[in-house]
């Protein structure tokens, strides 16, 4: 069987290239037309060790009305300053079968005709960065 | 090939307004439309509408009376082949009842309308409205074909055509009861109709049983289940035989699971109470999902959709059906809150007619893009992320809960095509708060840019077969 990424999601899977050009970012279509979608060494912050992280998120093929939601973050990420990470805003789970930390920042007003996979994704990398 | 189109009410009232102005003239519009084809025929569904300025793009003609300017038809066609919709004119005559074109009007199709399918790479159509009258002059790039009707959406469901059609038959004995408040003409209608019913479960089949008994002539059941004991206390006509199959009283859970591989479809128990209520109905049980391609496709030549499923998904495919494709339609559903102590909430049931002008699910705040991203999940991946909602979870389910929401539904179903809503009547949604014997209407606020029933560039709004369904990919 052909897996095909469906256009709205090919778009995502662009405007993420675009918004992260120094970045390596692959995108597996999946059986459904979505896409699992990992953006390689994305920096976390000095708060953080190891300092970067790849994320990784499906774009499911109801995309743009589904919201993307969770992200994933090396397991092995902890803080410098010893102190654990936030529960249940990241928790141990798996990515593509890792072992992976899951983040989890749902977005209960997502607007299909506004959001984005890209926005979304600067959202929850701004909220790891400084507030988790 | 059947040629019809479709246009929701506040296109229509924008259209009849700029060509009956009240001052006896004519007056002209071009109508950018999607196209809808499937076994019953192909339909144009309206989802522009430019009126065309009288003296500027409505000119006095060089052969017959009146005429479009060539640089508004240049813009227009250009409009609809950049778009890739149909290019429809409109424009009227006088008269009430009855239409038709002029050898004028007629012989100027001629001469425009095969460039302008070149041009398009669609069919050009050409309207001619009288005050309560159409007639079509379809061109494709084979021949040129008549328009059967235009029908009007809205919470009445109008079919103008180009003159009256001839009086009805008597009603059978069986309608004669309800003929008497919607006549022998409001029979006919329902004789005519082919409806579908997504969910077979406690509210889908009482709408079932509802739609047999009224004479819908052509019921479509959609459903991918069986029957389970749990359902016999909602689903009409269901028996123990039906969920337990062929040997419903053996003790050995090992041969119960066997025995239960023959327990019936929820399609096809309704399809037997369908014909149990009226033997002459065409019925057909559908058992799958929905958000299947195979089977959303199902729900494309249909008259209107009842909505009666428990999935989000399904919920966001019937929506886009509404207003990409004009069907009308209704979800029902009922909520019964418990609290992990058993406590019951505030029980709502809801009823939500939707079509092209009201009601839009995603508009009105009834498809949660979290819950569908949930859906969206594998097993697997919904147990790793904790959701409580997992499938098979069971919610309180009461049958006098899904009478509410059917009754409901079924009879505003039943007054838009047999005219019995007064008029400026609105369409709204409704909730029921059981408990406190409220009722509230549910606010429409329109978004103009939804991708469902906005008109912007991104929304599916009538675009019929131009764009793709939310499916599952197959």
């Amino acid at each position: 069987m052909i897996v095909q990424m469906l256009s709205e999601v090919e778009e995502a899977v662009a405007e993420i290239r675009a918004a992260f050009p120094q970045h390596e970012v692959r995108a597996t279509p999946a059986a459904d037309g979505g896409a699992e979608v990992t953006v390689e060494a994305v920096g976390l912050g000095e708060r953080y060790e190891p300092r970067t992280s790849f994320v990784g998120f499906r774009v499911h093929s109801s995309y743009p009305f589904s919201q993307v939601y969770p992200h994933f973050l090396r397991a092995d990420l902890r803080k410098v300053d010893g102190s654990p990470l936030p529960s249940p805003g990241m928790t141990p789970n798996q990515w593509r079968g890792q072992a992976a930390i899951m983040v989890s920042r749902s977005s209960n007003g997502w607007n299909p005709n506004a959001d984005t996979a890209v926005g979304k994704l600067h959202k929850v990398l701004e909220w790891v960065r400084f507030d988790a | 090939m059947s040629w019809s189109v479709a246009i929701a009410e506040r296109d229509y009232e924008l259209l009849r307004g700029h060509l009956f102005p009240g001052d006896g003239d004519e007056h002209g519009a071009v109508l950018a439309c999607g196209l809808s084809e499937t076994g019953r025929g192909t339909r144009l569904l309206v989802r522009e509408v430019f009126p065309a300025e009288d003296g500027k793009d409505f000119v006095a003609g060089q052969r017959g009376y009146k005429q479009f300017a060539p640089l508004f038809v240049a813009e227009k066609s250009d409009y609809c082949r950049d778009n890739r919709l149909a290019y429809v004119t409109a424009h009227n005559h006088g008269g009430r009842d009855r239409v038709g074109f002029s050898e004028d009007d007629l012989r100027s199709h001629e001469r425009g309308y095969p460039a302008l399918v070149q041009m398009t790479g669609k069919p050009v159509t050409a309207l001619v409205f009288a005050e309560r009258a159409v007639a079509g002059d379809v061109f494709v790039g084979s021949g040129r074909d008549e328009l059967a009707s235009v029908t009007v959406l809205g919470p009445t469901i109008r079919m103008l055509r180009p003159e009256p059609t001839g009086s009805c038959a008597p009603t059978e004995d069986a309608y004669d009861r309800q003929a008497l408040m919607f006549g022998h003409g409001g029979q006919a209608i329902l004789g005519g109709l082919k409806v579908a019913i997504v969910g077979l479960g406690g509210g889908g089949s009482l709408i079932n049983q509802m739609l047999a008994r009224l004479g819908v002539g052509h019921i479509l059941a959609v459903d991918p289940d069986e029957v389970e004991v749990s359902n016999l206390s909602r689903i009409l006509g269901a028996t123990r035989r039906d969920a337990l199959g062929v040997l419903p009283n053996v003790g050995l859970p090992l041969l119960r699971q066997l025995a239960k591989r023959t327990a019936r479809s929820k399609v096809a128990v309704a399809e037997r109470v369908a014909l149990e209520a009226n033997p002459k109905v065409r019925f057909e049980a559908v058992r799958g999902d929905v958000t299947d391609p195979d089977m959303s496709a199902r729900l494309l030549d249909c008259d209107f959709v009842f909505l009666a499923t428990d999935t989000i998904q399904s919920r966001h495919l019937f929506n886009q059906v509404v207003h990409q494709y004009l069907i009308p339609g209704a979800q029902i559903g009922a909520k019964v809150p418990v609290d992990k102590g058993g406590a019951v909430g505030d029980v709502r049931v809801v009823v939500r007619p939707v079509v092209p002008d009201s009601g839009c699910l995603w508009c009105g705040g009834a498809i949660s893009p979290a819950q569908l991203n949930r859906e969206d999940l594998k097993p697997e991946e919904c147990e790793r992320q904790r959701y409580v909602e997992a499938p098979n979870v069971h919610e309180p389910s009461v049958i006098t809960l899904n009478a509410l929401g059917a009754s409901q539904a079924a009879n505003d179903f039943l007054f838009m095509f047999t005219g019995m809503h007064e008029p400026n009547t609105r369409l709204r949604g409704r909730f029921q708060w059981a408990r406190r014997r409220d009722w509230e209407d549910i606010g429409d606020k329109p978004d103009p840019l939804c991708r469902h029933c906005g008109r912007g560039p991104k929304s599916a709004y009538a675009r019929g077969d131009g764009v793709r369904l939310p499916t599952r990919a197959g």
